[in-house]
């Protein structure tokens, strides 16, 4: 018997790809890097997953799940030939009003989830720009952020319990639907981990009650200082917006060519606000945005009119990555969060790099969270491009470290951002991850080469363990 | 290989023992993390068990312990890193919950920890995984643990997060480390993310806890004790004076939290929110209570007789009764856990990697961990 | 190899899709199986394998380009504004090159030549009529099934519009129409074409249908065939050449000529900047005034979004306003329009990717609590009508627009509906 038929026997035929063609699409997500997806399988049931992973172990095949495929650092792409195991076939949903969650498959699309409670009152609160398509196992994954993350938190904090396949095909639940389950905490390291620890099937989440009144508010500046300090403003009059989104100029443009949304192409930057809750909060909040825009020279403050527009400006933030093609045919994309205090100094040595390095970079960014998303459009087959690319990304990254940042927000570390960890964590930080890592998967059967640098495990477990010590 | 009392007598850091903790033959405060790694070091090469103590607070958790050593976060205190402007905080494992809130709420912030929490220090909260009755609002306290510095059981200072309110560098060890009894690692520092304080306060007198819940807009908190309910306001104040009519009852301005609940024996009682009506109803007559409505966590003071029953039910909804405090021999009749969880051989095999000679408030987690 | 032929997916078609993923919710075929090959994405990046010499252009190759629908919803959310229709037609181009087969010699007969034909289509709509009246549905092959089941009614004697002039109603002034009389529209759905010329009429247009037209060749061009295409396309051009405005009531038909430029040059690329929808053009008479709001309710219909009025076309809001002018309430059925499968030959050529789209258009149209859709083209008519069943209605737009107007001429004394109409 062979992997493939094995499965066969599992799946049905239509249920595992091996043609190359068909491979071939799975062999890399949103981000840059290509590997070689030696077989698909897509699963249906959690006891397949089970089985599946029983199988990969007998062949030493690695595994890697996939979701939707919208990731943005590599995190999806298998570095080595093995099996891809693809769950989007496993998108059910069962909603519990009464606590405020559902139980959904890892192949639910983000923003379905959504739409789906949206009569009962309820959204699924994280919501990366790629909602339309990614899928919460993706997010749950990848800790996945999205705008509305500053005052709502990231994934994590809106995944109760998850029920998920080990390395050794078992079925855990991890976490439960009450509060503070007992015992280690490994639903929280698990979201988060993506698909290094083991293959979620299931996942209990948190619906957020819909904000009752709603205000978006488009504000302008002449300059990127202005706008930063419009954030910092905000913040230290004690408003936490529900979302607190900046774009430069250059990104203002792509986008309004796409979908005319009514930014102001000629402001240095744009902000968006939005507040939510009550009406008498919103207006006092929205309020506060306004004034402090005005004390910090904003050119244009403009509130959302209706729904409609606030759509289309929202509409406009999360088609950037994409309107960024027209800019040049390649882009490379870095996600570090700073300290919201380090923003305008982190901007302008961004822009220093870009100039330096003859690359065009644009931003869009969480400007709440400190979270830069500073993106070079170039054409990768201009001369040595690909390669000056590369070395201003790593001082852009060292620039944020520098100040006290970090390596991701939201988008993983994968395969692209793997060997800048070493720029943030010493041997003994990364050596207690692999701990972490170890503890579930210690073949590395799942994702392999993911997050952590070679070599990280680089510590001997120390003394052995004295008998009866251990219960 | 020196002694075990030879070791013992060098351990850095010796202090007199603390009144409350179980007897041990060496009681130290170690003031750096340098002095904890020689402590934890030591500890491991001889085997010695050792119990931290933080500001003794949340010690009734989990199974008791017979250490050699004491090791307290006295001396772990100082301020380390505030950006109000961030709205992060970076402090040392043994500051006092009061202290950190109380310079927080002169910048018109909180870090959101418990709201009455006595003795407790910052580490002992993270290390316990205690929330306070805010959790309603602002998410459980491990939601706001950004970075974490831990001295692993076999003496390594190792760090994992960040200083920043967004972070997925990693593995999340801010989370696996909160809620671990220190069974990973000594906590010896963490940065906190912050919220503002809102601008106005009330606490409201409901007669009807979950009328009350139904109509308030995420409220802070709402706290039913004794068959009448708090709700816990914040926000603009023409949004708390909207939310208080609305609520209806007589409105307290501030925020007025529920005392020390009464008796020698208390559990945490955890369901899903939809249960606390049931659950509430199961223990009204006969204890004490108080029950964060949304939540799903009840204080009650009382049973110290059988609790198999009420656990059962609390288990077969996927919650949990936790022995929080009482006398020792209840200890030995009862699991304070109640059944272990489910992937506890995964739970297991982390510790071991942190922990490997399992020095470190050895048998406190669940399942004997 | 490559690619062979000059209409091949070109590098910049290629390169202007960044992998960003938010194409496969839209896509009707990412949906039903859940796979990337079966998504814009996944179907880009193997056409770019196969033109980056990776990856050789084979039988799977074939499957997975032909298991796109064409619908075109991926281009509306498509934030690098690839143009993914575009790139599938080369891609199809270049399979019929690379791949040929006795089957697609057989189709290119059919899409390419036959349906050109008023003789050949009336012969077809005979056959047609008599399998429709004498063969029950059970003893169809799969592939027809739904097609012959949605079928309106077909005439005994079928018609051609073709050559026909229908003077304006007054007050005239709006120019003359030049109506697309289409290959399947013609014989089949003569109440549409009576009603897209009666209202255009009324909204004071000179209406012609003329002479020397033959089908718009959007089923050759989806399935690969360049010459019979081209070859269309050229003899539309030359029928066409005086109109200033030329309309068609068929989706399919109205964004295939507005792609014309991709076929016949330069007179391709004038022609198609006079084509509009019919619904284009009655929702602007409506709105400045020359057609009437109609007060009488009439109840509620289901809006079915045509892929190729609303993806391809971009039209969106003007079949609401003219059933809405009609006295129906317009009750949506899907926010994102997603394909109900008929697709052209898809029906024929995937019938199980379309049967189980078109049941899930039609649970949305019953989930609508209505039992009249409107639906402004002939397949997806045909594939609602197919699968819905005869207690439901299906109908063009202007159908119902100009039924209403007519039941309030006959409320209106002095009002004749008659034209001076010379068929």
């Amino acid at each position: 018997m062979t992997l493939t038929a094995e499965l066969r026997d599992i799946l049905g035929h239509d249920r595992v790809l091996s043609e190359p063609l068909e491979r071939w699409v799975y062999g890399i997500d949103s981000g840059v890097v290509r590997g070689d997806a030696e077989l698909v399988a897509f699963p249906e049931t959690t006891a397949e997953v089970a089985s599946i992973v029983g199988l990969a172990r007998h062949y030493r095949t690695p595994i890697v799940a996939r979701g939707a495929g919208t990731g943005l650092a590599g995190g999806a792409v298998p570095t080595q030939p093995g099996l891809v195991v693809v769950l989007t076939k496993m998108n059910s949903v069962e909603i519990d009003e009464e606590n405020a969650t559902a139980w959904v498959g890892p192949g639910v699309i983000n923003l379905d989830l959504s739409k789906q409670t949206e009569p009962l009152g309820y959204h699924f609160a994280p919501d990366p720009s790629s909602q339309s398509a990614c899928t919460i196992g993706g997010n749950i994954a990848n800790n996945s952020g999205g705008p509305h993350c500053l005052a709502e938190g990231s994934t994590v904090s809106h995944v109760l319990a998850l029920e998920m396949v080990t390395a050794d095909g078992d079925v855990v639940m991890l976490g439960g639907p009450a509060p503070d389950p007992v015992g280690l905490d490994l639903r929280g390291v698990v979201v988060g981990s993506e698909g290094t620890l083991g293959i979620i099937t299931k996942a209990l989440v948190r619906l957020t009650p819909n904000p009752p009144d709603v205000r978006t508010l488009l504000t302008a500046f002449a300059s990127v200082e202005d706008a930063a300090a419009t954030v910092s403003g905000i913040i230290a009059r004690g408003v936490v917006p529900a979302a607190l989104e900046m774009m430069d100029q250059r990104m203002t443009q792509a986008v309004e060519r796409f979908v005319s949304a009514g930014f102001p192409t000629d402001a240095a930057a744009v902000l968006l606000a939005e507040v939510t809750g009550l009406s008498a909060a919103v207006e006092a909040e929205a309020a506060i945005v306004e004034e402090v825009a005005g004390q910090n020279n904003a050119t244009t403050i403009r509130v959302a009119a209706d729904e409609a527009e606030r759509a289309r400006l929202w509409l406009g933030r999360k088609s950037a990555f994409g309107a960024v093609a027209q800019a040049a045919p390649d882009y490379y994309l870095h996600d570090t969060v700073v300290p919201r205090t380090k923003l305008v100094e982190t901007m302008t040595r961004v822009y220093e790099i870009a100039d330096r390095y003859g690359i065009m970079m644009l931003n869009v960014f969480h400007a709440g969270d400190g979270n830069l998303h500073p993106l070079m459009a170039f054409d990768s087959e201009e001369e040595g491009m690909l390669d000056r690319v590369k070395e201003a990304a790593r001082e852009l990254v060292e620039i944020c470290v520098d100040v006290g940042g970090s390596l991701s927000g939201e988008h993983g570390i994968g395969i692209e951002k793997r060997d800048l960890m070493k720029l943030v964590f010493n041997e003994a930080d990364l050596d207690a991850q692999a701990r972490v890592r170890e503890s579930f998967d210690p073949d590395e059967m799942f994702n392999p080469d993911k997050i952590l640098p070679a070599g990280s495990r680089c510590f001997d477990l120390g003394r052995p363990p004295l008998e009866g010590m251990w219960v | 290989m020196t002694s075990v009392r030879s070791a013992l007598d060098g351990l850095p850091g010796q202090v007199d023992p603390i009144d409350g903790a179980p007897d041990a033959d060496a009681t130290v405060a170690p003031s750096s993390f340098e002095e904890i790694e020689a402590v934890l070091d030591a500890a491991s090469e001889h085997h010695l068990r050792t119990l931290i103590w933080g500001g003794g607070s949340h010690q009734g958790y989990g199974g008791r312990l017979d250490p050699v050593v004491v090791l307290s976060t006295a001396n772990l205190n100082r301020f380390v890193d505030f950006q109000p402007e961030d709205l992060t905080v970076t402090v040392e494992a043994g500051v006092l919950v009061e202290d950190l809130e109380a310079h927080l709420e002169q910048h018109g912030l909180t870090a959101a920890l418990p709201e009455t929490p006595g003795t407790a220090t910052v580490g002992g909260v993270v290390a316990a995984g205690i929330s306070g009755w805010r959790r309603a609002r602002y998410g459980p306290t491990r939601e706001r643990l950004l970075e974490v510095t831990l001295i692993t059981g076999d003496g390594r200072k190792v760090r994992g997060g960040g200083r920043v309110v967004k972070n997925v560098t990693g593995f999340d060890l801010p989370r696996l480390a909160t809620g671990s009894f220190g069974s990973l690692g000594l906590i010896g520092q963490v940065c906190l993310k912050l919220w503002p304080l809102p601008p106005a306060k009330a606490t409201v007198m409901a007669s009807d806890g979950d009328a009350a819940l139904a109509t308030a807009f995420r409220p802070q908190a709402v706290v039913e004790m004794g068959g009448s309910a708090r709700v816990f306001l914040g926000g603009t104040p023409e949004e708390v004076e909207g939310q208080a009519s609305a609520i209806g009852g007589e409105v307290v301005d501030g925020w007025n939290w529920p005392g020390e609940l009464a008796g020698e024996v208390q559990w945490s009682l955890r369901v899903p929110p939809s249960k606390v009506r049931t659950a509430i109803n199961e223990v009204n007559a006969k204890y004490e209570y108080q029950a964060a409505l949304g939540v799903g966590e009840i204080l009650i003071g009382g049973p110290d007789g059988d609790v198999q029953a009420l656990r059962t039910w609390a288990e077969s909804v996927g919650g949990a009764l936790v022995l929080v405090a009482g006398p020792a021999e209840l200890y030995e009749r009862i699991d304070p856990w109640g059944t272990p969880p489910p992937a506890l051989s995964l739970q297991k095999r982390i510790v071991q990697r942190f922990d490997p000679v399992r020095i470190l408030n050895p048998g406190r987690l669940p399942g004997g961990l | 190899m490559a690619w062979v032929t000059p209409e091949a997916p070109t590098r910049s078609e290629l390169s202007a899709c960044i992998q960003c993923g938010l194409c496969l919710p839209q896509c009707p075929t990412f949906r039903l199986t859940g796979m990337e090959s079966a998504s814009p994405r996944g179907r880009l990046m193997v056409m770019s394998a196969v033109a980056g010499g990776q990856a050789e252009l084979n039988d799977v190759f074939d499957d997975l380009m032909s298991f796109c629908l064409q619908c075109r919803a991926c281009e509306v959310v498509c934030p690098s504004m690839v143009p993914f229709g575009r790139a599938m037609e080369g891609a199809r181009i270049e399979i019929a090159a690379q791949l040929p087969s006795p089957l697609r010699r057989l189709r290119r007969l059919i899409t390419g030549r036959w349906i050109g034909s008023v003789r050949v289509m009336r012969s077809v709509t005979r056959i047609a009529r008599m399998v429709q009246r004498n063969v029950p549905a059970r003893w169809l092959p799969r592939q027809i099934k739904t097609s012959i089941g949605g079928l309106r009614p077909l005439p005994k004697k079928p018609l051609s519009t073709i050559g026909s002039t229908f003077a304006p109603v007054e007050p005239a002034g709006a120019g003359v129409a030049a109506v697309l009389a289409g290959c399947v529209m013609d014989p089949w759905f003569a109440e549409v074409h009576e009603a897209t010329v009666q209202v255009l009429r009324r909204s004071g247009y000179r209406v012609v249908v003329p002479d020397g037209q033959t089908c718009c060749g959007a089923l050759a061009a989806h399935d690969g065939d360049v010459l019979g295409t081209r070859r269309l396309a050229r003899q539309n051009v030359k029928a066409f050449v005086s109109a200033d405005l030329i309309v068609t009531d068929a989706a399919g038909c109205g964004a295939h000529l507005k792609e014309y430029g991709n076929w016949a040059g330069d007179a391709g690329v004038i022609l198609a900047s006079k084509v509009k929808d019919v619904t284009e053009i009655v929702a602007e008479a409506i709105a400045d005034g020359r057609l009437p709001h109609l007060e009488v309710p009439r109840g509620k219909v289901a809006i079915q979004d045509p892929c190729h009025l609303r993806h391809a076309q971009r039209i969106v809001e003007e079949p609401r306003q003219i059933v809405a002018a009609a006295g129906y309430e317009p009750v949506e059925i899907d926010e994102d329009g997603m394909c109900c499968g008929a697709a052209g030959m898809y029906s024929v050529l995937q019938p199980a990717a379309s049967d189980e789209l078109g049941r899930k258009k039609a649970d949305q149209v019953r989930a609508s609590g209505s039992t009249l859709v409107a639906s402004a083209n002939p397949g997806c008519e045909i594939q609602l009508r197919g699968h819905l069943g005869g207690a439901y209605r299906v109908a063009h737009p202007v159908e119902l627009y100009w039924e209403a107007l007519q039941a309030a001429d006959a409320d209106t004394v002095g009002w004749s509906s008659a034209g001076e109409g010379n068929r």
